[in-house]
């Protein structure tokens, strides 16, 4: 039971993620490879604030996604002025970056070890400490996150950065800013990839740099079009059939020190089969 | 001493980097593909290197066989993967993302068939080392930067001189008027990016002689050039391969202050200053 939980609790983690994602990739169609960095930076962020007991669970979520957005912004505002090739560019470079960083600064994140010993969430005084708690607290997250993604997505500045992705050129003719619609798109996408950080390391209790790099960044985009871009049910499908998916591999006997490899292989062959067949993915719209 | 061994290392490690710079360059210009797979193709040739010549074939058939695996390995992910995706009026967001699953699926080949780790490469004379005025230089560092420059020749030569060549210039710069004086640009696509990964076998080879095989390393090196082909103008040849030895040389300087793990941040903190003062590069044509 406890195996289903931890599952249920990743997969709702992952969506968070893929909803960032889907924002960036999918809806406003920002090529990004920096998702997993933001990712980790919010995980980091609330290990050691919560570690050195300088801020409690919620606010130190509420300090990760801020800089999740701050990270974002930084990133998006510089590139975006030029062009889509160069945030590209900007993307893998904050990736691998964010690698060196997470695996370097030993003071801080420590190194390729990981900070282990995360201690469990509390919600105002209330201990989250049991999977099946955590996974209510993860639940109200990814309900609160889907929220936001409709509410946002129905208005107004939904249908905008809709319109930026069809054509840039009409929607900046029509005298609407297009860099910032861009930007803000953005730092939301920053704001969940943030917080999901948040709650991956409490839920773990440890952190290390090998589940914030390219290749995480790889799977994020992978769940995005496998479920299907552009759609809030794409979003949510996609986490949770991509995390099946190891398990259904090790069914087959693949020796344990090529497993990664593997993984890592079907996911890329899923990019292309679904980019040349079904780029709308299981549930969602054209890419 | 140590400066001038650095800066000579630079020198070693920009020739290479140039020749990547100047092989993405040309498929960056030509087809406007972001090819993110060229990295997968750039590690492929040394594995392939390193698996003939363990195999006792001579080292320069060898060489030979990885570029000839490499082109062959381009024309097709242009032909099976781009052309199509193009013929479905894919976007550049779709195209982008099938090359990266495309570089996934390569390094993790490589690293499922030998190993993750890296894997040393040794031929027999390239352990081999000279000194020149005080400053250590092995054979394969020498053949590197010898390979970097005729790479360059060759390239200058080729573009600006040989009737391909200047098809291929047609078709970059207007591919519509291209199609309608029948140079056949779809054709012309799948040439260029056979001669783009034929050319970035040579460093693919060479380097892994001197600092090993690793099947993810790719990414770091093609960042890099990316970076010098943007910083030098897109388009320019030589923009490119200039680039890229100055900013090799930068990052080997730079050791003298920071340590070796932070390189990649010295290269990213030269593009955000490129990005934010000089957009389009030093070197722009037209």
């Amino acid at each position: 039971m406890d195996f289903l939980y931890s599952y249920l609790v990743l997969a709702e983690i992952y969506v968070l993620l893929g909803l960032s994602t889907n924002l960036l990739v999918g809806i406003v169609g920002i090529f990004s490879v920096s998702q997993a960095a933001v990712f980790g930076v919010g995980a980091y962020i609330v290990a050691a604030c919560t570690m050195s007991d300088t801020l409690s669970f919620i606010p130190a979520l509420v300090l990760a996604a801020g800089c999740g957005v701050a990270l974002n912004i930084l990133i998006t505002l510089p590139s975006l002025r030029v062009s889509g090739d160069y945030f590209v560019v900007t993307s893998f470079g904050i990736q691998l970056l964010a690698t060196a960083i997470f695996t370097n600064w030993t003071d801080g994140t420590g190194g390729a070890n990981g900070l282990p010993g995360i201690p469990p969430p509390d919600i105002f005084g209330l201990p989250v400490a049991e999977t099946s708690e955590f996974l209510m607290l993860s639940t109200v997250a990814l309900g609160l996150g889907c929220l936001c993604f409709w509410l946002a997505m129905r208005a107004p500045y939904g249908r905008l950065l809709r319109a930026i992705r069809e054509d840039e050129l009409a929607v900046a003719a029509a005298g609407k800013n297009v860099l910032f619609a861009k930007v803000s798109a953005a730092a939301l996408a920053g704001a969940f990839a943030g917080s999901a950080g948040g709650l991956y390391g409490s839920f773990l209790s440890f952190v290390d740099p090998s589940s914030f790099d390219l290749d995480a960044s790889i799977l994020l985009l992978t769940m995005v079009v496998v479920g299907g871009a552009r759609t809030l049910a794409g979003s949510v499908i996609g986490p949770f059939v991509l995390l099946a998916l190891p398990q259904l591999l090790a069914l087959v006997d693949i020796p344990t020190t090529i497993a990664a490899a593997a993984r890592q292989s079907v996911y890329g062959l899923l990019l292309i089969a679904f980019m040349l067949f079904r780029p709308q993915g299981l549930a969602g719209e054209k890419l | 001493m140590i400066l001038l061994q650095l800066l000579i290392n630079g020198i070693v490690t920009g020739c290479a980097l140039g020749v990547v710079a100047i092989s993405f360059s040309l498929i960056y210009s030509t087809t406007r593909i972001f090819h993110v797979a060229h990295a997968g193709v750039y590690t492929l040739a040394g594995y392939i290197a390193w698996s003939l010549s363990t195999r006792g074939v001579p080292s320069v058939l060898s060489l030979l066989g990885a570029v000839g695996v490499c082109a062959v390995v381009g024309a097709l992910i242009q032909h099976q993967l781009y052309h199509r995706l193009e013929r479905r009026r894919a976007s550049h967001l779709v195209v982008l993302i099938a090359s990266l699953g495309t570089l996934a699926v390569m390094q993790n080949l490589i690293a499922g068939i030998y190993t993750p780790n890296i894997l040393q490469f040794h031929i027999s004379w390239s352990q081999g080392t000279m000194r020149l005025g005080g400053v250590l230089l092995s054979y394969a560092q020498i053949l590197t930067v010898l390979m970097g420059i005729a790479a360059y020749a060759g390239m200058m030569y080729f573009a600006h001189r040989t009737m391909l060549g200047k098809r291929i210039r047609a078709v970059a710069s207007n591919p519509f008027l291209a199609e309608i004086t029948r140079l056949e640009p779809k054709t012309v696509y799948v040439i260029v990016i056979a001669i783009a990964s034929a050319i970035v076998a040579l460093p693919g080879v060479l380097v892994p002689l001197d600092l090993g095989l690793q099947p993810y390393g790719g990414i770091g090196a093609l960042l890099t050039a990316t970076i010098a082909m943007i910083a030098g103008g897109v388009g320019s040849i030589s923009g490119a391969f200039f680039l890229s030895v100055a900013i090799a040389v930068v990052q080997n300087l730079s050791l003298l202050v920071i340590p070796g793990e932070w390189s990649i941040g010295v290269t990213f903190f030269i593009f955000v200053i490129f990005m934010l003062f000089r957009p389009t590069g030093l070197f722009t044509a037209r």
